[in-house]
């Protein structure tokens, strides 16, 4: 199949998984609409859908919301992160989960250097967030080396981490770290000279982090595609077998695509807590892990188009608060409509016998180019 | 002084009663695993039919149609995860994913738009529909009750505890003592091998799944509407993941998975118990989740060392025959 079929299938294929999907939140809106007849309903739905699907990008006038739009692109900033983080460790075929704790825990972090390090500014939110990264690349150290000493799952054991991960923060929020003189529990306020300045002043916090993960995007896609290790990676996701007996160091390779997919999340959590937050206050998972899963599946694992797939998110993910905001239809909608996409997107026989159909199409052009070809060398010959 | 105080009957009373839900979920784990699906959704799927199981009993008002409702959905989520991993094939992790999307928040979703439609109010929770009556009865077994520790350990619990260990001993019949036991684990050994012989590979993991859908949809039950009076979120907390390990750590096996099941529990309770004498809980809670790793790393180092000494005997009776 030549590379313009293929790219037509990918779209068809992404297109018709992100209907399907639609499609589902549509029958639940449907559901969720209140109203004595059919056609009330289904003008409830509407609206709802317009919320969901345009409310991000135009107001009710129809001008474009920059104010919409840039919360969009802050909200990108986290699952950017964790997108890139499971691009690189997935490549690797190693399904760590523990970008969730991973982004935690980098974010509480680089709040603590932001409130106690006395460093001025400039330096402080540098080494602030990589302080959040390095430590998040450490704890993935545990189910990486875990994992190829002993063989033990790095799923389940990233899984675990993100619980005790969770609840330690918890405690030393709790016990130690908490502003008391604050009704809610949160940690004293960041030093001033440690926030990371916005990019635009409309109170959408979209802060330069966002620059900042555009870049990583570039970094981890040229490390990915260009440089020996990113191969070494994504040969061992491709066949681990091979790869050993091709001479990578199959063991170091597995843990480099874990410490770093641990120091993007930890990063990303860094950025996020202080381009947004003035204090630290998460006291359970942020579920910006998972959503990055979603992204790095949309992406198809490659790093180029993981600010792409972490749009389409957040825009959903917008849309969904809107619409909660304008309708009764609840805001978690997102996860159902993100978990049928996941599905859809995933799967590798969805509409495979399209994909066999174009397959046949580009052979029998193929093969009738080559007889044509043949035949005008029979004539040229007599 | 201070074990007399943690190590009471009661203590172990509560252990059992932790255990159950993680071993119904371990059980599911464990036969996914001998058919060869490794599946993590079971989280989602104790979640989903946990809602599911507690709004049946409230509206039929009986805790059995509650259970039973709450084992088919578990049932059909599985089902549902089958088509997409063997028919579709999504990898069966990202399967496992997706469905605890839906479980974590697809289901706060559908309890949001449910209650609201019943009751004209917004319920982020089914803690307030679950009463007495709709629990899942308890059971006082005759002449056990009545032996002094022992009878206040094993005697007055939940009807389902009993159930979860019994179907311990029915999922080892069922692997190695009924044909579908064998054709499971020979899918599981080698689906190649199972196919030539003319067994239907997808019908058999299909049933696999199934039969793990059931058991954790028992355990979302247990969870709903004993373990708590009705349905909040991410009240699973990860017990379908605990039970992944717990599988690993009893080699899959039922009985050692109980045994593993049983350590979490343990782990647990007595979290509980030291919060109770004062200690932030936050530092407890973890415990649970730390044991997991260190057990699968204590076994990971005695199946190493068991290769090992195998490997090493028979090199010794190698080097005997020789001579």
């Amino acid at each position: 199949m030549n590379k313009r079929r293929s790219l037509i299938f990918s779209i068809v294929r992404g297109l018709a998984a992100i209907l399907i999907a639609l499609a589902v939140a549509t029958l639940l809106i449907y559901i969720c609409a209140e109203g004595d007849t059919a056609a009330d309903k289904g003008a409830q739905t509407l609206s709802a859908l317009h919320q969901l699907l345009v409310g991000p990008a135009f107001r009710s006038n129809g001008a474009l919301s920059t104010k919409n739009l840039c919360d969009i692109l802050a909200a990108m900033i986290p699952i950017t992160f964790t997108g890139l983080a499971t691009c690189v460790m997935f490549s690797a075929n190693q399904f760590n989960l523990g970008a969730e704790g991973g982004i935690m825990l980098g974010a509480f972090t680089s709040a603590l250097c932001a409130i106690y390090l006395p460093l001025p500014g400039g330096i402080l939110p540098l080494v602030s967030v990589l302080a959040g990264a390095a430590i998040v690349a450490a704890m993935m150290l545990i189910p990486a080396v875990l994992k190829t000493r002993l063989g033990v799952s790095e799923m389940v054991c990233s899984l675990m981490l993100n619980y005790v991960v969770m609840y330690i923060i918890k405690y030393l929020l709790n016990s130690h770290l908490a502003d008391k003189s604050k009704g809610q529990i949160q940690t004293y306020e960041f030093q001033s000279q440690s926030l990371i300045p916005q990019m635009v002043n409309n109170g959408s916090k979209l802060s330069w982090g966002f620059a900042i993960a555009l870049a990583f995007v570039v970094l981890t896609a040229l490390f990915m595609y260009r440089t020996r290790w990113g191969y070494a990676i994504r040969m061992i996701g491709i066949n681990k077998d091979f790869a050993m007996y091709s001479g990578i160091k199959v063991g170091g390779v597995i843990v480099l695509s874990q410490v770093l997919g641990g120091m993007l999340a930890g990063m990303g959590g860094g950025l996020e807590m202080l381009g947004r937050y003035n204090t630290y206050s998460w006291s359970a998972l942020p579920g910006y892990g998972w959503t990055g899963i979603t992204v790095a599946i949309l992406a198809g694992n490659n790093p180029i188009f993981v600010p792409l797939a972490a749009f389409f998110m957040a825009y959903l993910d917008k849309g969904c608060s809107l619409m909660s905001t304008y309708s009764n239809v609840p805001s978690q909608l997102i996860d159902i409509i993100q978990a049928v996409i996941f599905l859809f997107f995933a799967a590798e026989q969805f509409l495979s016998h399209y994909r066999q159909k174009l397959v046949v199409k580009s052979t029998q052009e193929e093969m009738k180019l080559k007889e044509a070809a043949a035949s005008a060398a029979e004539g040229s010959a007599k | 002084m201070l074990l007399k105080m943690i190590f009471t009957s009661d203590f172990f009373f509560s252990v059992l009663r932790i255990t159950a839900p993680i071993l119904l979920a371990t059980l599911a784990a464990v036969i996914g695993e001998k058919a060869g699906v490794s599946n993590i959704g079971l989280e989602g799927i104790m979640m989903i039919s946990a809602l599911f199981g507690s709004l049946t009993a409230y509206w039929s008002g009986s805790w059995a149609v509650g259970v039973l409702v709450a084992l088919l959905f578990g049932i059909l989520v599985s089902l549902m995860m089958g088509f997409f991993a063997f028919n579709l094939k999504t990898d069966i992790i990202l399967t496992g994913i997706a469905v605890n999307m839906i479980g974590s928040g697809g289901t706060l979703f559908l309890v949001k738009v449910i209650t609201n439609s019943t009751e004209g109010k917004a319920l982020a929770s089914t803690t307030s529909l679950i009463t007495k009556s709709l629990q899942i009865p308890s059971w006082n077994i005759p002449l056990i009750k009545n032996i002094p520790v022992v009878g206040d350990i094993l005697s007055g619990h939940c009807i389902l505890t009993y159930i979860a260990f019994l179907l311990v001993f029915l999922t080892w019949v069922l692997l190695y003592r009924t044909p579908l036991g064998l054709n499971i684990r020979s899918v599981g050994e080698n689906p190649n091998a199972a196919a030539s012989v003319g067994v239907s590979v997808l019908k058999i993991k299909y049933i696999a799944i199934a039969i793990g859908g059931a058991l954790s949809g028992l355990g979302g039950a247990f969870m709903s509407m004993y373990y708590a009076m009705g349905w909040s979120q991410d009240m699973v907390a990860g017990r379908g993941f605990i039970a992944l390990a717990a599988q690993a750590m009893g080699a899959g096996e039922p009985l050692g998975a109980m045994l593993s099941a049983l350590v979490f529990g343990f782990a647990q309770a007595l979290g509980i118990k030291v919060s109770a004498t004062g200690v932030d809980s936050n530092l407890v809670s973890p415990i649970p989740y730390l044991v997991t790793i260190l057990g699968l790393v204590v076994f990971a180092l005695v199946v190493r060392r068991r290769i090992r000494r195998q490997h090493s005997s028979a090199a010794l009776q190698e080097t005997a025959s020789d001579k």
